[in-house]
């Protein structure tokens, strides 16, 4: 079985090697495809950077989705359990490689640690896309958030709200990552633009709610004249959201978040936050394992995109293009028309 | 230590021995006492570290010395402490308990499903939490205790399932639309009094008497000072171990439940590196790796160092990287203390209790079988 499958995979995969070995400009084509190989089944590994959040399970729920339009296609979905555990997501894809699965889809914990694994993948002839964090430099195609231009998004919130001038902290989550740099980046690029905005705090609680909640308690007893709290990430927001509620802030404090978590989405509903900056999750694994897919089979070339972010607020949020964005499914999928994979399932 | 070990000098150079048989010799109570003294002046140099921290801060923020300020820093620290007292008894038996981060996030999810997925009120939903607490420590005290396995491997193994359980039940999604009243728990007053720093203080109040006042306590201790000499002397080792196990998962899985309480929400990822907060908080108070020490109080100022430390690093806005740095120098220099103040204030530098049980048997056995061990 296993055998079998290796031999699937040399034969799938051979045609590509030159393209996946010399390919370092975030996108990849191959000249010639073996059309013989265009409806052997595949074993495409998907790997979040960590499972435990909302997030990543409309990743799956993306991935799943593509995989049952194209057909023969099996998602093997695993994670590590902390995003922090760089090198337990390192020896997870290592096993993949070893494995041998025909195609390698992940979020990388991080910009650097994950290069020899991509390295090591591409070597065995196993064709690597990076979701929602990629690495540095990014040899491999990546489908991702624009962070830098979300995070702009979240300063000009703030000055709208905040009507030109107060001062904001930053809730994130983990320094040294690239989706948590970006954004923090982009924050502090696009407060530049507003001289009435002063950043006046800056901490990270690792992912974890409670911390969260407890370092915005500590921001807010620091700040008692704090304005306005961006939260980078699902528990970030969370905790950061509980803190100022707890301290009777709701409406006082514009909170504006990352990310759809059920309670976040319940916490814009109720006014305690004032928008939710909601990337496209849903897409990331649906557009990759289409583009892997179409990619082994056809020769289809890749290069990186931008799956786009939305900006919900309380609002918006009941009109059908944000629901969609909301609680993605496979049935009401949240795939703008401009999608250029929609195609290669009959969704255009 | 240094000479051959000889009946004549074995009732001085074992301190364990002395400990578990305090009606052998007159002498052994100086050296309980100096072991008090130790665990004493221990707590002593860690709550004038948490003083002077206090004082630094109050000068550097004006936050720090307010109600609010002390209020939260009560509650936040109340999770770890409530854990660091229950792995304080563990450690005090010369034992580890690397699970505790990981059921207490069991306890939270699974708690939370119960309220959510079961329709079961919030009381019954934290007992729920509380006894699978229990359950994952039954778990680790039977591995320790009747499977032999080393603690630290027994509960590592422990670390793993009990997370990946937490992943498999929730299927890695946090577990949100718990009752409103479930929030009492984590955020709700007594008056002027947070109701966290009111558990804490039941909690602090019931293991006080347990390690100072219970045979448990005093088995805890003998075990850990030396096992093979307490079970010689007719401490019921093995349970008595269960039982600490028992209990550090009884505290895990009710701190689980007041953090999920704090969020309102089960979240899978809490609790990651909270084991390494709780020992570090035993350690800071005073308690010995090599067992034999350690007391409620120890691990209460142990926690609060941690979390005025962190709490003050938030208020002068200190990079989150530089705390753990801040927290880990502590923790050196709380072990380089401990085993200083062993050499010179309990009288000597105890090897870890498993290279004495050969020293020791030899040496204590032919007492034993002279009359009956005084009852412990």
């Amino acid at each position: 079985m296993k055998r079998a499958s290796l031999r699937l995979l040399a034969a799938a995969t051979v045609p590509l090697l030159g393209v996946a070995a010399c390919s370092t400009s975030g996108s990849s084509s191959t000249s010639s495809s073996s059309s013989s190989s265009s409806s052997k089944s595949l074993t495409l590994a998907v790997v979040p950077k960590a499972i435990g959040f909302d997030y990543w399970t409309h990743v799956e729920a993306g991935a799943k989705c593509a995989a049952s339009k194209l057909g023969g296609v099996t998602i093997d979905w695993n994670g590590v359990s902390a995003e922090t555990d760089v090198t337990g997501q390192v020896s997870l894809l290592n096993g993949y490689i070893d494995r041998g699965v025909n195609g390698l889809i992940y979020a990388a914990t991080d910009i650097k640690a994950l290069l020899p694994v991509t390295a090591r993948a591409q070597a065995a002839r196993i064709p690597v896309y990076n979701i929602d964090s990629g690495t540095t430099p990014q040899q491999v195609p990546l489908f991702a958030t624009d962070n830098l231009k979300g995070a702009h998004d979240v300063a000009s919130l703030m000055n709208t709200y905040l009507h030109g001038h107060g001062n904001v902290a930053i809730v994130e989550f983990q320094p040294g990552t690239m989706t948590d740099n970006q954004r923090k980046q982009g924050f502090v690029q696009g407060l530049a633009a507003y001289p009435g905005l002063h950043l006046v705090a800056d901490q990270a609680d690792g992912s974890d709610a409670s911390r969260a909640l407890s370092v915005t308690n500590d921001i807010l007893t620091a700040h008692p004249n704090l304005n306005g709290i961006f939260g980078s990430n699902e528990p970030s927001v969370i905790g950061a959201a509980q803190a100022v509620k707890q301290r009777h802030l709701s409406g006082k404090i514009v909170m504006v978040g990352w990310d759809a978590a059920p309670d976040e989405i319940a916490a814009l509903r109720s006014g305690e936050i004032s928008a939710l900056i909601v990337q496209n999750p849903f897409r990331m694994g649906f557009d990759s394992v289409i583009a892997m897919t179409e990619h082994i089979r056809k020769g289809v070339s890749v290069s990186n995109e931008d799956t786009g972010v939305y900006v919900v607020t309380r609002q918006n949020m009941n009109q059908p293009a944000y629901s969609a964005i909301l609680s993605p499914s496979c049935a009401n999928p949240p795939l703008p028309s401009s999608d250029p994979w929609l195609k290669y399932v009959g969704m255009s | 230590m240094n000479d051959p070990p000889g009946p004549t000098k074995t009732s001085v150079t074992d301190a364990a021995t002395e400990d578990v048989r305090p009606a052998l010799a007159s002498r052994p109570w100086l050296l309980i006492w100096r072991r008090r003294l130790g665990e004493v002046v221990s707590q002593a140099t860690a709550l004038g570290a948490l003083i002077v921290i206090g004082a630094v801060l109050t000068v550097l923020s004006p936050h720090f010395l307010t109600y609010v300020n002390l209020s939260e820093l009560v509650v936040d620290a109340a999770v770890t402490a409530i854990v660091a007292v229950g792995e304080t008894l563990v450690i005090l038996t010369a034992g580890i308990d690397l699970s505790v981060g990981s059921v207490a996030a069991l306890a939270g999810v699974v708690g939370a499903q119960f309220m959510v997925d079961l329709k079961l009120p919030w009381p019954v939903a934290v007992l729920g939490g509380v006894l699978l607490g229990a359950l994952a420590g039954f778990v680790n005290g039977g591995l320790v205790s009747w499977v032999k396995l080393p603690p630290f491997i027994a509960t590592l193994g422990m670390m793993g399932v009990a997370r990946g359980v937490t992943f498999l039940v929730t299927g890695a999604v946090a577990v949100y639309g718990v009752p409103a009243g479930f929030a009492v728990l984590g955020l709700g007053y007594a008056g002027p009094i947070p109701v966290p720093a009111i558990c804490l203080i039941v909690v602090i109040v019931i293991f006080g008497v347990v390690f100072m006042w219970t045979k448990l306590g005093r088995h805890a201790r003998a075990i850990g000072s030396n096992q093979e000499a307490s079970r010689l002397t007719g401490v019921p080792v093995g349970s008595s171990l269960v039982l600490v196990y028992v209990l550090a998962g009884v505290l895990a899985g009710f701190a689980g439940m007041i953090a999920a309480s704090r969020v309102e929400s089960g979240q899978p990822n809490f609790g990651i590196g909270l084991e390494l907060d709780a020992i570090a908080a035993a350690v800071i108070g005073g308690a010995s790796l090599f067992g034999g020490q350690g007391t409620v109080a120890g691990a209460i100022i142990g926690t609060f160092l941690i979390e005025e430390i962190r709490d003050g690093s938030v208020l002068l806005n200190i990079n989150t990287y530089a705390q753990d740095v801040i927290i880990g120098v502590v923790v050196w220099v709380a072990v380089a203390w401990d085993y200083w103040r062993r050499r010179h204030i309990t009288g000597r530098a105890r090897a870890p209790v498993v290279a004495e049980i050969p020293q020791t048997s030899s040496a204590v056995t032919p007492p034993v079988h002279g009359g009956p061990g005084p009852r412990t």
